[in-house]
């Protein structure tokens, strides 16, 4: 799968890259972070991810920390212009400095100024990404003041001349190697730079003697709390606890959405923002409420001044963002990087690729938008949609909801073409959706093409298969010809269904309605019947709507007001059946979301959606449910011996169905039967609906599916007990599976009907 | 605060902070108690730096500085090249084995993080079970709010060079005397 290893010279430097304005700058940057900054990203993020897991579980009330911390801050944003002036008098009243500056260049100013009032020739630096964010480094240095960046991971950017690729660990692309060689190019000296021991040491030794003589010290701010004037810091290496001790003059910068209301409340951030990072408490958060009124400190032949302290607020656009609709959410963000750490695509490439000149990640789009111009936001194409982050957001922020939004902005800003045009006319897009790139309209309608592929199926599936047709698609929608379209069936799911025998018994147990997706419909349609057969021989009347666009399509590719009418039709569709008392089945995960998730954002009438949300369910999820309502054991409904495949089983759940809940009841109830399952660990196979499928992001979608890829692999180890059957309820897991290990999968429902008792 | 349950939260921060790599010691309180424990802990340092305590009992602190090579009245050169700070810990927090340290009286925020090793006196009355509890505005909590407080967990530490190094800016082991 990887390119041979090239030289680090054969790829555009970072900041070559960091603003992707221009599309080529991210196809390039992927291109750069998948060459070498890849191995060193995957192991720190899933490590952290990892902690973060274990730590989350282990803590009795994180869902109601992270309802109280959320509650804050929409408070404290709200009210924003009020918490600014309770701040001021707080900071005046001790004695401290407090400037709210409107731009990056009033920041950068406002913070010379002081520096010059001091004479100031050294100032030692915490870490900062807001400082990063106004390009102070550059102000101060630009005035001949030395800025030494005293947290190791800045160091090593500002040695290297990069931006930071993560919000907390921001060189945690460079593995100790990498440093090694970094350091060994840039400084002269004797002692060794081979370890991670001797690289600390050295860096250290050199950061002493700055600390111990700098003019001012530096900081960013975690929190501040408007009653009191706390400042909260968070780190490890104890270089934020020098840079506010030692040093004369403090200076912390923050934006203004970092003031809560009170001090009181920075407990429930204690406790969740570092848990969000790294699963523990960093070894040094200090909350302090400076000037500090702690001796002043000076070594001999240094003057013993008085201490003076200044926080430094920046707009910088955040008031703006906190004017727009759907954007304003991101102000909620603590910056504690769970987004990032259980993104797959953020840990394939990091925020080199996945990010822009200062924020990366998920979140980076809105923040990249908010500080700079939209089209800054263009690398937020890499979320793919999937949900992770969502239930891992300490604040509970909807970061796909931003992506999308963002996405939608940034396609009618564009100029749009005439092939999409064409294309948005003959599928009837909305209007505006139609300015998108020709590729975004084509997934967005792929439902479109899948019905007339169906139609003339004979025409169709030779298109599909033969080459130069496949090239010519992937010149003008971008479709990489090395991915498989699945061939279109002879008969859709709801045709196949009229022609199942009548029921056998008539359903007494329950009553639904299954929702043929477009995926399941002319893809995957003998995932349909099996969900008819095994519901029926449990008794449930099932019936199958019309085949209508639920809309995830259209949404994935930011086409919002397409996904709108989307969702509308389907839920006029759908809420005669809920009348009637059914409920609503739906095969493909990324669907079933759409009904449980987005169609909040989707459909206007919040009842509408609350129906919909709380009677559509996974098939299986359904059965185990229906297994456990009726006190029949899953044994007695399902018959190990029968298995078509064996008992062992490699399942991987769907990045969708992990956030909605319904991955574990599939995995309990194939258990219970008696198969022997592995599971997949990872966030995402990589796939991602469309996102694998473009031929710019092919490469990046398969190195992603490598940790899956590998996980399978050691699950059918030959002290592992050897092969395992496949199985995933995701069409693009499945496509994935196919393309990385050229097997064949098989959804849980289709395995379930193989083996009925009844 | 540290009620009925006393024992187990001793135990689970005595846990918590070990596994943070703190080195715990339980002691009682009696001045010529902790004088050896401290001198044990030190032993084989030259130079140490005492700062004041705010709760413990004085006489802990002038038979502290009793030890040889505990340095008088440091100047700000010697507190940038002593071996050890003793300093009193505000408060324990067990689930997460951090200590607070609350900044204020003379030497005591350079004694707990400018040298290689900070050792910290913990009255075992002021553990208590959570961080937050520290916010509250009872209790402990109260106190809190008045003073500049770090949390300290575990020595100094990064990850930025690759492996987890312990030992930065910050101290280099942090070795935790709880007293009983
Ligand atoms: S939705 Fe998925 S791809 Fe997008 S930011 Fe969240 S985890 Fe990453
Ligand atoms: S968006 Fe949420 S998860 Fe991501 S960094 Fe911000 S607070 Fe953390």
């Amino acid at each position: 799968m990887a390119a041979p290893p090239a030289p680090a010279e054969a790829y555009d430097a970072p900041r070559a890259v960091a603003n992707k304005r221009d599309k080529s700058a991210l196809l390039r940057a992927i291109r750069m972070a998948l060459g070498i900054e890849s191995d060193a990203i995957r192991r720190n993020t899933q490590t952290f991810n990892r902690n973060r897991y274990r730590e989350a579980a282990a803590l009795p009330d994180y869902e109601a920390l992270k309802d109280e911390a959320r509650a804050i801050k929409e408070r404290a944003i709200g009210h924003l212009p009020d918490l600014l002036m309770t701040l001021e008098t707080a900071i005046r009243a001790r004695g401290g400095n407090f400037y709210l500056a409107s731009t990056a260049a009033d920041a950068c100013r406002y913070i010379l100024g002081v520096c010059q009032s001091h004479g100031a020739k050294l100032v030692v630096k915490g870490k900062s990404i807001t400082s990063e964010e106004i390009r102070l480094n550059h102000t101060l240095e630009g005035a001949g003041i030395e800025v030494a960046e005293s947290d190791l991971a800045e160091f090593i950017l500002q040695v290297a001349d990069e931006q930071p690729s993560h919000n907390v660990a921001p060189a945690m692309h460079y593995s100790t190697e990498r440093i090694s060689a970094l350091f060994k190019r840039k400084f002269s000296t004797s002692e060794p730079l081979d370890t991670g021991e001797e690289l600390t040491k050295f860096a250290r030794g050199r950061l002493r003697q700055k600390f111990l003589k700098a003019d001012v010290g530096f900081t960013g701010a975690n929190l501040v709390a408007a009653d009191t004037g706390t400042v909260m810091l968070v780190e490890s290496e104890g270089n934020i606890r020098m840079s506010s001790l030692l040093p004369p003059v403090h200076i912390s910068l923050a934006g203004v959405e970092k003031v809560i209301p009170a001090q009181s409340q920075m407990g429930v951030f204690l406790e969740l923002l570092p848990l969000s990072f790294n699963g523990k408490l960093t070894s040094y958060i200090s909350f302090l409420r400076p000037p500090l009124d702690d001796p002043p400190f000076a070594l001999t032949g240094r003057p013993r001044k008085k201490r003076e302290f200044h926080l430094v607020l920046i707009d910088n656009g955040r008031m703006k963002l906190r004017q727009d609709p759907v954007l304003q959410e991101s102000l909620y963000c603590i910056r504690c990087s769970a987004c990032m750490n259980c993104c797959a695509n953020f840990q394939t490439v990091g925020g080199h690729a996945f990010g822009g000149e200062t924020y990366c990640g998920g979140i980076g789009g809105a923040w990249e938008a908010g500080t700079g111009t939209l089209e800054n936001a263009r690398f937020s194409d890499l979320c793919t949609g999937c949900s992770r982050c969502v239930n891992n957001c300490p604040v509970r922020i909807d970061i796909p909801w931003l992506n999308e939004v963002l996405r939608d902005r940034l396609n009618r800003s564009s100029a749009g073409s005439p092939l999409a045009s064409l294309l948005g006319i003959v599928s009837f897009v909305r209007g505006d959706d139609r300015r998108a790139s020709a590729q975004k309209v084509f997934f967005a309608n792929y439902h479109w093409y899948a019905k007339w592929g169906a139609r003339t199926r004979a025409f169709a599936n030779g298109v599909i298969r033969y080459g130069p047709a496949r090239r010519l698609m992937e010149s003008l929608v971008g479709v990489d010809v090395r991915r498989e379209i699945p061939p279109f069936p002879a008969h859709p799911l709801v045709r196949a269904a009229r022609n199942l025998p009548p029921l056998a018994r008539a359903g007494k147990r329950a009553k639904v309605v299954l929702f043929p997706d477009v995926y399941t419909n002319y893809g995957l349609p003998q995932r349909g019947i099996a969900t008819i057969k095994v519901l029926r021989a449990l008794g449930v009347d099932v019936v199958v709507s019309d085949a209508i666009p639920e809309g995830r399509a259209a949404l994935s590719q930011g086409m919002i007001a397409t996904a709108k009418k989307h969702a509308r039709h389907t839920a006029d569709a759908l809420l005669p059946y809920l009348d009637q008392g059914r409920d609503i089945i739906v095969i493909e995960p990324s669907a079933l979301a759409m009904f449980r998730r987005d169609y909040r954002h989707l459909l206007a009438d919040a009842a509408r959606f609350d129906l919909l949300r709380t009677r559509t369910f996974d098939p299986v999820e359904y059965i185990a449910r229906l297994s456990a309502k009726s006190g029949r054991p899953a044994r007695d409904l399902f018959d190990l011996a029968r298995s078509p495949v064996g008992s062992r089983l490699f399942v991987h759940s769907h990045c969708q169905q992990k956030t909605l809940g319904c991955a574990q009841p599939t995995e309990a109830l194939l258990r219970e039967i008696g198969f022997d399952v592995a599971t997949s660990s990872v966030e995402c196979c990589g796939m991602a609906g469309s996102f694998g499928y473009k031929k710019e992001y092919y490469e990046m979608s398969m190195a992603v599916g490598e940790d899956l890829f590998g996980q399978v692999r050691a699950a059918e180890a030959p002290d592992a007990g050897g092969a395992r059957a496949l199985v995933a309820s995701g069409t693009s897991c499945t496509e994935q599976f196919h393309a990385g290990l050229g097997r064949p999968v098989l959804h849980p429902i289709e395995l379930l009907a193989a083996i009925l008792k009844l | 605060m540290a009620t009925r349950d006393n024992t187990s939260l001793v135990d689970l921060f005595v846990a918590r902070a070990t596994e943070a790599a703190a080195k715990v010691e339980r002691i009682g309180r009696a001045a010529s108690e902790v004088r050896a424990a401290v001198a044990r802990a030190t032993e084989g340092l030259s130079s140490l730096v005492v700062a004041d305590g705010d709760y413990l009992q004085s006489d802990i602190f002038s038979s502290l500085r009793t030890i040889p090579q505990v340095i008088p009245k440091p100047t700000d050169d010697q507190l940038a090249t002593a071996d050890a700070g003793i300093t009193e810990a505000f408060a324990g927090v067990a689930r997460s084995g951090s200590i607070c340290v609350a900044m204020g009286p003379p030497l005591r925020s350079a004694a707990s993080l400018l040298m290689p090793l900070h050792v910290a006196l913990l009255p075992v009355e002021r553990i208590v079970l959570r961080p937050r509890e520290l916010f509250e505005q009872t209790g402990i909590g109260a106190e809190a709010m008045q003073r500049n407080i770090i949390f300290v967990t575990g020595p100094s530490a990064t990850a930025d060079m690759g492996p987890l190094v312990r030992g930065v800016h910050g101290p280099h082991r942090l070795h935790i005397l709880v007293l009983e």
